[in-house]
């Protein structure tokens, strides 16, 4: 009897061979390969939920809640509008200065706030990256999609804004993704790239928001694009996506025209080139983490 | 036979000594290599030296050794959580792990979001969590909290939820490091009962431990690590008794008392065995007189202390406790160097390793004198079952009543 049952128990755990999934890893430095990218995708749920839970203890105990999305680039526009428009009289194509600035400020909040908190991410996150594991980079991307719930709020304040001084919804703004897909992967690149250095050189935290600062004033974003010299302009709008991205949002939103679709595609494509290096360096630092943090 | 987890020649090394890096050290280096300075010598630190270690399927694995063997290095190498500096980590099946407490918990989350997003980070789906998602809750035992914030709880809320989620999501592989000895006794007794049952139902697991009993209890195979290597290998009682004997040698099961409460007043400062005849014994034998001996040090009169004496076979709680707080046979006074001997005319207990526990209460109850902790291992031997007892005895509990007295020898002036 007893012989009988142990056969049949041990027969039993053959039939699943082949369904469990098997891991394997070596020693050496990791890489970026299709492998990441589709490894990336089975943990897109938890790149969700990362991204849930950042939206949620982000304003969890703040009084004035996703508020604070619109007061950033609003608060700071107008006072951008009454020292640059009023009193020193920055030029601002033609559009009354406050939505000119508005439409600057919604894309650079998006874009230094996200970046700057996806390049905080591995370290904010530190105890779960010495505790579970999950491709590291869904950390500084969740950062990054997280920020896109302020963007949404602030883009519909610039939206109404644009309203408000008469300007009519029109057809050109179905080209508004564009740019945000270049902030989006502008603030990807920065957010991965620089956070993973962050976890080697703890120097990039204090760096950042310096550098962000300085960001603020080479990047046209309370004057306009045209205040750089005429030949440089597109190599300068491609080269600083940020700067061909807020171009694009003005031409949209506040000319009511369709974008520079050579500064907008080449910023595209600048920028995700920036996002797959800043990704392989991620890649390959990654491996470290955990030991490092 | 299909390995579950296998280890080829992994090594894991750390660079010792450096806390974080500033990007001015390095630049620092660099510049002092130009100047043609030799560079400075990072030590190294090899937490694992060339493991080569097969698991198979459905078996219940246990790797003890001293602290800082590369024990729970082992466990964050099958879990990802670190890489291998050389060497190939193989896992086969999904891996359910107890790393630290507080594993993969968000404080700012509730403990349903935290139950689903570790879920998720487990690889599982969100029906998957939904299925087992009350039996997590009720193994955790937290009600109603689970609604709040994780941040909110005790961390040993926080250890019953993180084990309840690691054994409950059915992992084929489950890795638990010894962060369940932070809990009280009924959830190590529930956790070590969950971890027996995962193994009767074929899944493997890997349990690090200091607790040797609970792993002689729990385990089949066992390795012994020391300093990053496989020091012994082999059937998880005789491993744990070789690891326990050495560590006797070693003196550490003597150095281990170091009760003491805060006061100070009075230490216990070694535990000895003795047999029928007073002599001096290492072993204690099944259905034999046994003494033990508490040699303690007052430094000054006690009145009336009252001394407790407890085996444990690593589970929660005792399998019988011995107290003057109960049968009140307390010394009146007792001051200077001596020894108490808890005298057990039959000793009731099966060939395994146990731990003995003790504490001394001040008079009349009030206050520990020494608290309440393991003071040292002892092994049972005997003819009963010799060593042909299955290693994995059974998970039920089984409390022994044992006839005793006291007798306490130097006892100080009475009255």
């Amino acid at each position: 009897m007893a012989t009988t049952s142990e056969a049949v128990r041990r027969s039993s755990p053959g039939l699943e061979i082949g369904e469990k999934p098997v891991l394997e890893v070596t020693g050496g430095r990791g890489r970026l390969s299709r492998e990441s990218l589709r490894e990336l995708w089975v943990f897109r749920e938890v790149l969700w939920a990362f991204a849930v839970r950042q939206v949620k203890v982000k304003y969890k105990q703040a009084a004035v809640g996703i508020g604070w999305a619109v007061l950033q680039p609003v608060v700071s526009a107008a006072l951008f509008a009454l020292f640059f428009g009023r009193f020193a009289h920055v030029a601002s194509e033609g559009v009354p200065y406050l939505l000119f600035a508005l439409a600057g400020m919604v894309a650079w909040t998006y874009f230094s706030s996200s970046g700057g908190t996806a390049m905080e991410s591995l370290i904010a996150d530190q105890a779960l990256l010495r505790k579970v594991y999950f491709p590291r980079e869904v950390l500084p991307l969740a950062a990054i999609m997280a920020g896109l719930v302020d963007l949404g709020p602030a883009l519909l304040t610039l939206l109404v804004a644009a309203g408000l001084y008469g300007i009519a919804p029109s057809v050109a703004w179905l080209a508004l993704p564009l740019p945000i897909l270049i902030l989006i992967l502008a603030a990807a690149a920065l957010g991965i790239g620089l956070s993973s250095v962050n976890v080697y050189y703890r120097d990039v935290r204090y760096a950042l928001p310096f550098v962000l600062q300085l960001g603020l004033i080479v990047t046209p974003v309370v004057y306009s694009l045209n205040a750089i010299p005429e030949q440089w302009q597109t190599a300068y709008a491609i080269l600083n996506p940020i700067a061909g991205a807020i171009d694009a949002i003005r031409r949209i939103v506040t000319h009511q025209e369709w974008p520079d679709m050579g500064i907008t595609f080449g910023a595209l494509a600048w920028s995700t080139v920036l996002l797959l290096l800043a990704y392989a360096l991620f890649k390959r630092l990654e491996r470290g983490f955990s030991d490092r943090v | 036979m299909t390995a579950a987890l296998s280890f080829q020649d992994v090594s894991k090394h750390y660079r010792g000594a450096q806390e974080y890096r500033a990007l001015r050290d390095d630049i620092m280096a660099t510049v002092g290599r130009a100047a043609g300075r030799k560079r400075l010598t990072r030590r190294v630190v090899k937490a694992l030296d060339g493991l080569s270690l097969e698991i198979p399927e459905g078996q219940s694995f246990a790797i003890i050794g001293p602290n800082g063997a590369g024990k729970t290095t082992a466990l964050k190498l099958a879990t990802r959580i670190t890489y291998p500096t050389s060497g190939r980590v193989r896992v086969r099946g999904r891996v359910g792990a107890l790393i630290e407490v507080g594993t993969g918990m968000h404080p700012e989350l509730t403990g349903r979001e935290n139950i689903y997003l570790y879920g998720r980070i487990l690889g599982f789906r969100r029906s998957d969590i939904k299925e087992r998602f009350d039996d997590v809750v009720e193994f955790a035992g937290i009600g109603p909290a689970i609604d709040q914030p994780v941040k909110q709880y005790s961390s040993g809320m926080q250890l019953r939820l993180g084990f309840s989620i690691a054994a409950h999501l059915e992992p084929d592989v489950l890795l638990v490091d010894e962060a369940i000895a932070v809990g009280d006794a009924g959830f190590q007794y529930r956790c070590i009962e969950r971890m027996a049952g995962l193994v009767r139902e074929g899944r493997t697991l890997v349990f690090v431990s200091h607790d040797l009993s609970a792993v002689e209890t729990l385990c089949e195979r066992a390795i012994l690590l020391r300093t990053g290597k496989i020091a012994l290998e082999g059937k998880a009682r005789d491993v744990v008794r070789a690891y326990y004997e050495s560590v006797h040698t070693d003196h550490l099961s003597q150095a281990d008392v170091n009760g003491r409460a805060a006061g100070g007043d009075l230490e216990i400062t070694a535990v000895t065995f003795h047999d029928g005849t007073g002599a001096k014994v290492e072993d204690l034998r099944t259905g034999q007189p046994v003494v033990i001996r508490l040699h303690y040090r007052a430094s000054k009169p006690i009145r009336q202390p009252l001394f407790s004496v407890g085996l444990s076979d690593g589970r929660a709680g005792c399998i019988f406790i011995a107290s003057m707080l109960v049968d009140g046979r307390a010394p009146r006074l007792i001051g200077g160097s001596g020894h108490v001997d808890c005298v057990f005319e039959d000793l009731p207990l099966l060939p395994k390793t146990y731990e003995v526990w003790g504490s001394v209460r001040g008079e009349a109850g009030f206050g520990d004198l020494v608290d309440w902790q393991r003071l040292r291992l002892v092994r049972v031997r005997g003819e009963v079952a010799g060593d042909g007892v299955s290693a994995v005895s059974s998970i039920e509990w089984a409390p022994v009543k044992v006839p005793y007295h006291w007798r306490v020898t130097s006892e100080v002036g009475a009255d």
